[in-house]
């Protein structure tokens, strides 16, 4: 299939990660078009966290490279790429437990406008990096408890600040690991109403990693099936849907696909 | 709108005003109250440092020191999260470097002491630099086990460099007279009451700062500061160059109190104390590291001189202070496991069932 190369956003080749003896991911190539919303599923352990952690860089790859906007970034630091537009969401709830909620998105909002090292002027003083803060909390239904520990929300709660986060360093390029992950099933509607917002915006490319299927379907223009490592296929999710070897990967899994 | 911002500045700050303003008149009202002159006692043209005033004097600069050196190591410790079991290098090198220039050098008086603060503060900054550069990149106990081999390494290196009197060390006679604790205390008072006060608004000022909002987020999730865009290996380097940078005054301070450097400024105890008076104060506090250090310094300067009779055997407190001080250290931690103001501010937040605090 044939992809105009100035709506990718970004790519791999042949990305590999060994952990020892362990391939956790076997030589992935992908391409994202840019403003897409592009599911990545795959049972557990197939090494959808791990090729997340080689887009951002907490890992550095065995073998392959990551091009960014036509950039070569496979050995820029974590913070570089993050500057660079890539944001990212973790399975595992990663906030800041004792700072405030507020703090939380604050700090991203900060980062973004690069004041870091301004330690003479007092926080108070950027009344506006607070209010964007603040909208983005009101946006999640978080800005009630803006002024608790994140430590203190609900499993919900924190989920939503997960996401809070990512949204306030306003990212090109969003990398979804599970938003939903160990979310009430009630509270699931309200989060991807608002990842869909994003997704529609245009301006935005969504990576996402999602167990659950109506979700993925329902969301995604394309969808990549990982399994063991590698990538075993891909395309819309109308075709992922149909696919007879999806299925037969997910015998015995949680996955309850609907009929294409 | 100035107007409301000074009320605004007095009502939120009034207890630690207060307490500053106690500060000032602290020698004068002991003096009053013992009947002793705040200046000592003169004899010929010279005043002799003696007198409840003089003497209580010199506990609250050992007080301010001692503060001073657990304010910055909280500031790593507390607020960054670096846990460095190496304060003392700090603390003793800035001792031995201006103790150097006063004593080593040809500088007149007045020059030797303004170039040796400086040259301390520089090099102990940039020493806070290199240390950090080399092994920052090393995750907790591996750091602090660095840290603390380095801190070893000159404390037995000054224990043995003949050039400054090897374990001896070498007395503080060449200072000017209007700072000299032994004839104008007074002024050393206030020397060192102004530089405890300046530390403490200087890490509140920073605390309350887009860096110190860094700070703490490197401390509570590294992983998490980092994917949002910080370089946190730079905000980690800046937290432990300050932290020497104000360690290193502290050790100033201390020579010219005690008019003497030897290798003992260089020792374990000045990494310990300032650990385990912030650990009891609250960590990541403001006031916590002052509390714990006046808790134990006043304890320790009371009990100094106390004896315990078990029937026929005499216990001299000092004896056994560390056995003592490791006991208070277990109980506070029991009582109090976010330190004394860290507690307390739990408490406080849950009986008026608002919110944490930030
Ligand atoms: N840091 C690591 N060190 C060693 N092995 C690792 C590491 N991270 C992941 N692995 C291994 O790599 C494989 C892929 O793990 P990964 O977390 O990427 O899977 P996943 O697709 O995200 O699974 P899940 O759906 O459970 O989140 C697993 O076998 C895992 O144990
Ligand atoms: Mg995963």
């Amino acid at each position: 299939m044939f992809m105009n190369q100035n709506n990718i956003i970004l790519e791999t080749h042949g990305l590999r990660k060994e952990f020892g003896g362990l391939v956790a991911v076997d030589d992935v190539s992908v391409q994202i078009e840019r403003g897409s919303t592009h599911s990545i599923i795959g049972p557990n352990g197939a090494g959808k966290t791990t090729f997340f952690n080689l887009l951002t860089g907490k890992h550095k790859p065995t073998r392959g490279s990551v091009i960014y906007k036509g950039e070569d970034i496979t050995n820029l630091p974590v913070h570089r790429r993050a500057h660079n537009g890539i944001g990212r969401s973790f399975q595992i709830t990663n906030i800041f437990p004792n700072l405030t909620v507020l703090e939380n998105v604050r700090l991203a909002v900060q980062a973004l406008e690069g004041v870091g090292f301004r330690f003479w002027r007092q926080t108070a003083s950027y009344p506006d990096y607070t209010r964007r803060a603040l909208d983005i909390l009101e946006r999640l239904g978080l800005a009630a408890v803006a002024t608790k520990a994140a430590t203190v929300l609900p499993h919900g709660g924190k989920r939503k600040l997960e996401l809070a986060i990512l949204l306030a360093a306003q990212p090109e390029l969003l990398l979804l690991d599970e938003p939903t992950a160990g979310m009430a099933s009630e509270q699931v509607p309200e989060l991807m109403k608002i990842i869909e917002e994003i997704g529609a915006q245009g301006d935005k490319t969504i990576v996402m990693v999602e167990h659950n299927m109506n979700v993925v379907m329902g969301i995604s223009d394309r969808i990549t099936v990982m399994s063991s490592g590698q990538v075993l296929t891909e395309g819309t999710p109308a075709q992922i849907a149909a696919d007879k070897m999806v299925q037969s990967v997910y015998l015995g899994e949680l996955y309850d696909l609907p009929e294409a | 709108m100035m107007a409301s911002k000074l009320t605004r500045t007095l009502r939120d700050n009034w207890l630690l005003i207060l307490i500053f303003i106690g500060l000032l008149v602290f020698p004068h009202a002991v003096g009053w109250l013992t009947g002793s002159s705040p200046m000592g006692v003169p004899r010929g043209d010279r005043m002799i440092m003696r007198g409840e005033s003089v003497r209580w004097q010199a506990v609250l600069i050992e007080l301010f020191i001692l503060s001073i050196l657990a304010m910055s190591y909280n500031l790593m410790f507390g607020f960054t999260g670096v846990v460095s079991f190496g304060h003392a290098l700090f603390f003793g090198v800035g001792g031995y470097v201006l103790g150097l220039a006063l004593e080593y050098t040809q500088m007149e008086t007045g020059t030797a002491l303004v170039m040796g603060i400086l040259g301390g503060v520089a090099i102990c900054g940039i020493l806070g630099l290199l240390i950090g550069l080399v092994s920052l990149r090393l995750r907790g106990v591996y750091f602090a086990i660095f840290t603390l081999a380095i801190a070893e390494m000159f404390f037995i290196y000054f224990g043995r460099l003949s050039l400054t009197r090897a374990e001896d060390g070498f007395s503080i006679t060449d200072l000017p007279q209007w700072i000299d604790p032994a004839q104008n205390r007074l002024n050393y008072y206030y020397v060192a009451l102004i530089l405890f006060v300046l530390t403490f608004l200087f890490i509140r000022r920073l605390m309350n700062s887009p860096t110190g909002a860094v700070f703490k987020a490197v401390r509570e999730n590294e992983d998490r500061a980092q994917s949002i865009g910080y370089n946190t290996l730079n905000y980690k380097l800046l937290a432990i160059t300050l932290a020497g940078m104000m360690a290193a005054v502290a050790g100033m301070l201390q020579i010219i109190l005690n008019k003497k450097v030897g290798p003992e400024i260089l020792g374990i105890t000045y990494t310990v104390d300032p650990l385990v008076m912030t650990i009891i104060g609250g960590i990541g506090t403001f006031t916590g590291p002052i509390i714990g250090t006046t808790g134990l310094h006043l304890l320790e300067t009371v009990l100094r001189e106390a004896t315990i009779t078990l029937g026929p055997i005499v216990i001299r407190v000092t004896d056994i202070w560390g056995v003592l001080l490791g006991g208070i250290f277990i109980l506070v931690v029991m009582v109090f496991p976010q330190g004394v103001v860290g507690t307390w501010a739990r408490w406080t937040a849950r009986s008026a069932k608002s919110e944490p605090p930030a």
